[in-house]
């Protein structure tokens, strides 16, 4: 973890092999994986990371966890675009606490609508923001625009056998001292030690088996290391490989030569695939020229946040989109990388002078925002194409709507404003949004593919994440997301799956499963 | 013995000194162009064949990073190179010179990596150096660019090294240039004495709360914000 960039090839940065560094978690997945190709439909862009090891995208995420709130439940009935969530923000919080109390997460609780506080006691202290976070509150709140703690999954104090930040290594290294949290020093070790759990690592599940009754018997995978096909028995059988990834199972797993696939008689499987509207603003500030050094590292990620603060404005109808977004800040004295240099001219020493003197006078503003399910965007098998195992792949087909980009050109234009409050320069290009958005995937927080919803005619799970069509048969990754929020979806998605897996011990425990 | 996990990937073949030697002749190829001594005009901008080596894989060692490439650039390149980025980063009062913290070394290992980008930058720094030689023998009574001195450096690098004044028909040097120098700069910010220039304090643990900034920094702010007719955030 605490390994210097420069002791590694190409000073670490990032290539095919590592896409986000030498020293990031995941191994053996990214971008593009040997041999395990996806395609694209014609005209669409989308890109897909995976992560093929254990513990999942959990070894990969910023840790930011900000709570769903009660706009972010009931969508269409604010706003009548998309679809409602079969459960309101009430029915949640509870699994919000536990699953907070559980992971650990630092922030504060603030009252704000639609950015829900944690019961008390729940929540670690945030660690105190850092020079250039306070200086962006300064012209921020001058402007109406809150700059708040963060909500991030690391822990400030101690909790069981997993220790508090230590203030150095990015979070994506992985943190083997537990703060960051991530399922490999945590729930899996915490199952292992009861005994009652068997990890089998290596298995390209492929399809979900079905016995004679119609009930979910398990699931067929290949063994990597051997080729071999196996199988796997299970009284109850829960999907959480990742939305594309359950989405694919799914519909490769076809029971009676059902072409539909498992679980799919809504139509419902792979349709709805949403990511995170990204874009970017950066900014060069003069008055923080030679300020005073000292150890701004703190917790690598968020310290501080700008929260969507527009509802008001919103419901009255002065925004031109609709849904929310929110800022993550960027800043500080940062380890020095490999880029960052082209804007320089000349040579010599002045050359060198000047890095010092803008060092930590830089700010960048991280749009993430919310996406509306469209008829455009979804997954579907290709059947032309099959992977190294024979498995047939998935094919993407994504478009953005005038929503996103209407949320970009207003984050856009809020972002300018609020550098021009700071005295600062604006460094990065103004272009359209279509231009400045990010590509669908490329967020990392694609959900939707199997949602959930109070009908099976219009949905693939049931408030539970049990699948309408097989009752012992659970999806509890974002694939159950009826509507992608501007909050990342970890938190989310641990507290869903922390629900179903209660209700689905109740189950057992009564003999129904 | 713990290998790389390189030739078990499938993700291509282990090199071997065959290929390695292969790959040294071809950059040595490129040295004749420096040594033909066309003249300015003629000068040729050949981009070297990519190379196409492994890589470190999908799951390197991470306690012992090694560079499973070989090195390629031959010595004449890797004396012009370093000329070059010692000009770029001079030593000076205050600051060590590029050479001196490792730059040369590691932009070899940056042009032999066998990924997209860096071929890419390989493609415009090897015909490069050869530009800067060619150039320099040209101007200079046959003199290579690391031997031409430095009012002759100083005299070529000013028709290439400003965004705004590139001599017409160096375009494609003034490019080659402007990559150098930002590899130059991140190579030079990424080392230890790089750090130590910038006052990088990061990466280093300690016990209980983030500190925050100090009172120092916090004073600091405090009279920028007033200055501004801003409020320091409570």
């Amino acid at each position: 973890m605490l390994n210097f960039n420069r002791d590694a090839p190409l000073r670490g940065v990032g290539t095919p092999d590592k896409d986000f560094g030498y020293y990031d978690a995941t191994v053996d997945g990214g971008w593009d994986i040997p041999d395990e190709p996806y395609t694209t439909a014609e005209g669409s862009n989308f890109m897909w990371w995976r992560s093929r090891m254990l513990g999942g995208r959990t070894n990969h995420w910023a840790r930011n966890s900000f709570r769903m709130g009660s706009y972010d439940f009931k969508p269409y009935s604010r706003d009548g675009l998309g679809v409602d969530w079969p459960v309101s923000y009430d029915d949640i919080a509870p699994w919000y606490d536990r699953t907070e109390t559980l992971v650990g997460v630092y922030g504060a609780n603030l009252g704000m609508p639609n950015h829900p506080d944690s019961g008390p006691g729940v929540l670690h202290e945030p660690p105190a923001m850092r020079i250039w976070e306070l200086y962006m509150k300064a012209g921020a709140e001058k402007l109406g625009i809150p700059v708040v703690p963060a909500r991030r999954a690391i822990l400030t104090r101690k909790v069981d056998e997993r220790d508090p930040c230590y203030w150095a290594s990015p979070c994506g290294r992985g943190c083997s001292i537990g703060a960051a949290f991530q399922t490999t020093t945590s729930l899996i070790p915490w199952a292992k030690a009861t005994g009652k759990l068997t990890v089998q690592t290596g298995a390209m599940v492929y399809e979900v088996m079905l016995d004679a009754a119609g009930k979910a018997s398990g699931v067929r995978y290949i063994d990597k290391a051997s080729g071999a096909h196996r199988e796997a028995k299970a009284r109850v059988v829960i999907l959480a490989a990742s939305s594309g990834e359950t989405a694919r199972i799914l519909l490769n797993s076809q029971p009676n030569g059902r072409s539909e696939g498992l679980a799919n008689s809504s139509g419902q499987v792979g349709r709805n695939l949403m990511d995170t509207v990204g874009s970017r603003v950066s900014a060069y500030v003069p008055a923080l020229e030679g300020r005073p050094i000292y150890n701004e590292s703190g917790a690598h990620g968020l310290h501080a946040y700008i929260p969507f603060w527009l509802y008001e404005e919103q419901a009255a109808g002065r925004l031109n989109f609709p849904r929310g977004y929110h800022v993550e800040i960027g800043g500080g004295f940062g380890e020095p990388g490999m880029g960052g240099y082209d804007g320089y001219d000349g040579y010599g020493s002045e050359l060198r002078l000047n890095v010092k003197k803008r060092y930590g006078a830089s700010l960048g503003f991280t749009q993430r925002g919310e996406m509306i399910p469209n008829a455009n965007s979804y997954c579907e098998i290709d059947t032309d194409t099959k992977d190294k195992f024979g498995i047939p792949v998935l094919k993407f087909s994504f478009a953005w709507s005038d929503h996103e980009l209407a949320q970009v050109d207003q984050f856009q234009s809020a972002m300018r404003e609020l550098i021009d409050q700071l005295g600062g320069e604006v460094t990065s290009e103004a272009r359209p949004a279509s231009e400045l958005i990010s590509t669908g995937g490329e967020i990392i927080h694609e959900v939707g593919t199997a949602r959930m919803g109070d009908s099976a005619d219009t949905s693939v799970v049931d408030r539970y994440n049990r699948a309408w069509d097989v009752d012992n048969l659970y999806l509890v990754d974002g694939s159950v997301f009826c509507s992608k929020a501007h909050k990342n979806p970890t938190l989310t998605i641990l507290a869903l799956s922390m629900r179903a897996s209660e209700h689905i011990a109740g189950r057992l425990r009564s003999g129904e499963l | 013995m713990r290998h790389t996990l390189i030739d078990t990937k499938g993700a291509g073949p282990v090199v071997d000194r065959r290929t390695t030697l292969r790959w040294f002749a071809a950059a040595m190829a490129a040295a004749p162009l420096a040594a033909c001594g066309e003249s300015p005009g003629g000068f040729t901008w050949t981009p070297p064949e990519p190379l196409t080596g492994p890589g470190y894989g999908g799951d390197p060692d991470l306690l012992e990073p090694s560079v499973p490439w070989p090195l390629t650039l031959t010595r004449a390149e890797l004396a012009a190179l370093t000329a070059m980025v010692d000009l770029i980063l001079p030593a000076d009062d205050n600051a060590l010179a590029a050479s001196e913290v490792g730059v040369p070394a590691f932009l070899d290992e940056w042009v032999s990596a066998p990924y997209p980008a860096q071929q890419q930058d390989r493609a415009l720094i090897v015909p490069g150096l050869a530009w800067l030689d060619s150039e320099s023998m040209s101007r200079n009574n046959g003199a290579v660019f690391a031997s031409a001195g430095d009012a002759a450096q100083r005299a070529i690098l000013d028709d290439i090294a400003w965004r705004d004044r590139v001599k017409p028909g160096a375009e494609q040097a003034a490019e080659f240039f402007a990559r150098v120098r930002s590899l130059t700069m991140g190579a030079y910010f990424t080392s230890d004495d790089g750090w130590k220039y910038l006052g990088y304090l990061g990466n280093t643990p300690g016990t209980g709360d983030y500190p925050g900034p100090t009172p120092e920094a916090l004073a600091h702010l405090e009279g920028v914000l007033n200055s501004m007719g801003l409020e320091m955030p409570t």
